[in-house]
């Protein structure tokens, strides 16, 4: 399964498109990496069609969860997942160029850039056009979540946490994951008592799980 | 060799840190004044231009330490950008490797029901930590002086009543569609670009 998925992937998507991509998403991403989660959105799943706003999520997971700069990250994740090693080489190259060339253009004349009236005002702009694609990169990426009030209190929880303390963001993903484990437990557990009073009701949920898993895997195709 | 040295620091720092660019800081700093490649005023300069530039912040920064520390070296112009080269490549390379094993193992383990669990609970966390960057990232344009681990009056005294105008002047656009598809992100920032050169440039508009 994965292995066609992987073929096909490999004949839509040539290295030369996914350095092109990587080389915008890196020009016009400024300050960290959520505003580029929107570039990306919009380049990735509603354009090119190479991936779904639920791989990007899962992405993201990934990209959160280990060590690195999210941007770079989240762009090895793609390349990965499009060509293999060299993809994701290649799609780090490109995320990471435009920073390189522009900083060292400018370390000639560093403290004349800083002082410019225009480009500060044109940032000022850019910074208030940022907010929004961090706003639009927070819906899309709820949209993805399971609805339900576990999910919701975990959202508000971390929220609360990353706002206000300094707790270190590694512990707060691990508590989660933690969380996530012990309810999909919890879930056993009560399906299993309801299963021993109701014995009919355990053939009803079974296909119900098979279908999330065809339904996860037509989405991988896609 | 200080290149050997740049590139065994950066490495650490990509290695150890977890949640982003900015959780980088710290240790970047700690290193920077430590090894006296630079003092921790000339790296606060800095971290303003690494915010406005294009670029995910953190490989700004790696970039303009690698350029100053090479510079020192003796080797001019060259050595520049060969510092910057090679602190940008020491802080991808440990992201790139553990990225590669991370996700082919992913592949392999995904559909197991702990997986998907532990998944569901970082998924939820994931988009709580988004959404904790949309207000931090909202009250810095529009309240700069506000600081949420801090409290205080003070963080209200400064309202940027005009980029709040931006924001919600912007924000129907994104939203909008032409020909089926919605106006490409790239072309908003761009926009506000302009926007922000005529407003605060052209017709000095203070904040």
């Amino acid at each position: 399964m994965t292995k066609t998925t992987t073929t096909e992937r490999a004949e839509k998507v040539s290295l030369w498109q996914l350095f092109w991509t990587f080389f915008k998403t890196g020009l016009f991403t400024f300050g960290g990496g959520y505003a580029m989660i929107s570039i990306l959105e919009e380049e990735l799943v509603n354009r090119k069609k190479w991936i779904t706003s639920r791989d990007m999520l899962e992405m993201l997971v990934i990209a959160e969860s280990t060590p690195g700069v999210i941007a770079v990250n989240t762009a090895t994740s793609v390349g990965y997942r499009a060509r293999g090693v060299l993809g994701a080489v290649i799609a780090t190259i490109g995320v990471v160029l435009p920073s390189f060339l522009i900083i060292t253009a400018l370390s000639f004349f560093i403290n004349a850039f800083a002082e410019n009236t225009w480009y500060k005002a044109a940032f000022t702009g850019v910074q208030a056009c940022v907010t929004i694609l961090v706003v639009n990169a927070f819906f899309k990426m709820a949209k993805q979540l399971e609805r339900g009030w576990f999910s919701a209190l975990l959202v508000c929880a971390s929220l609360d946490v990353a706002l206000f303390t300094d707790f270190n963001v590694i512990f707060i993903i691990l508590i989660g994951g933690a969380l996530g484990v012990l309810y999909t437990l919890l879930c056993d557990v009560v399906a299993k008592r309801k299963a021993r009073k109701l014995p009919l009701q355990q053939n009803e949920c079974l296909p119900e799980q098979d279908n999330e898993r065809n339904d996860s895997d037509g989405g991988e195709v896609k | 060799m200080i290149y050997l040295v740049l590139f065994w620091e950066y490495f650490k720092v990509g290695l150890f840190t977890i949640g982003g660019g900015y959780a980088m800081l710290p240790l970047v700093t700690q290193i920077v004044t430590r090894r006296n490649w630079m003092t921790e005023q000339q790296l606060i300069d800095f971290i303003g231009i690494a915010e406005s530039t294009p670029g995910p912040f953190a490989i700004n920064l790696a970039t303009f330490v690698g350029n100053t520390v090479g510079s020192a070296s003796g080797l001019g112009v060259f050595g520049g950008i060969l510092g910057s080269l090679v602190a940008t490549i020491a802080v991808v390379l440990p992201s790139l490797i553990i990225i590669i094993v991370v996700t082919a193992l992913f592949n392999k383990i995904r559909y197991n029901k702990y997986v998907q669990g532990a998944l569901k609970g970082v998924k939820s966390v994931v988009v709580g930590l988004i959404l904790s960057a949309v207000i931090t990232v909202a009250c810095k344009v529009v309240l700069p002086k506000l600081d949420f681990t801090n409290l205080s009056d003070e963080g209200f005294s400064q309202f940027n009543w005009i980029s709040l105008i931006i924001i919600l002047t912007f924000f129907p656009l994104s939203k909008i569609k032409v020909k089926g598809k919605k106006i490409h992100p790239i072309c908003l920032i761009l926009l506000s670009a302009v926007v922000g050169i005529v407003v605060f440039g052209v017709c000095n508009v203070q904040q």
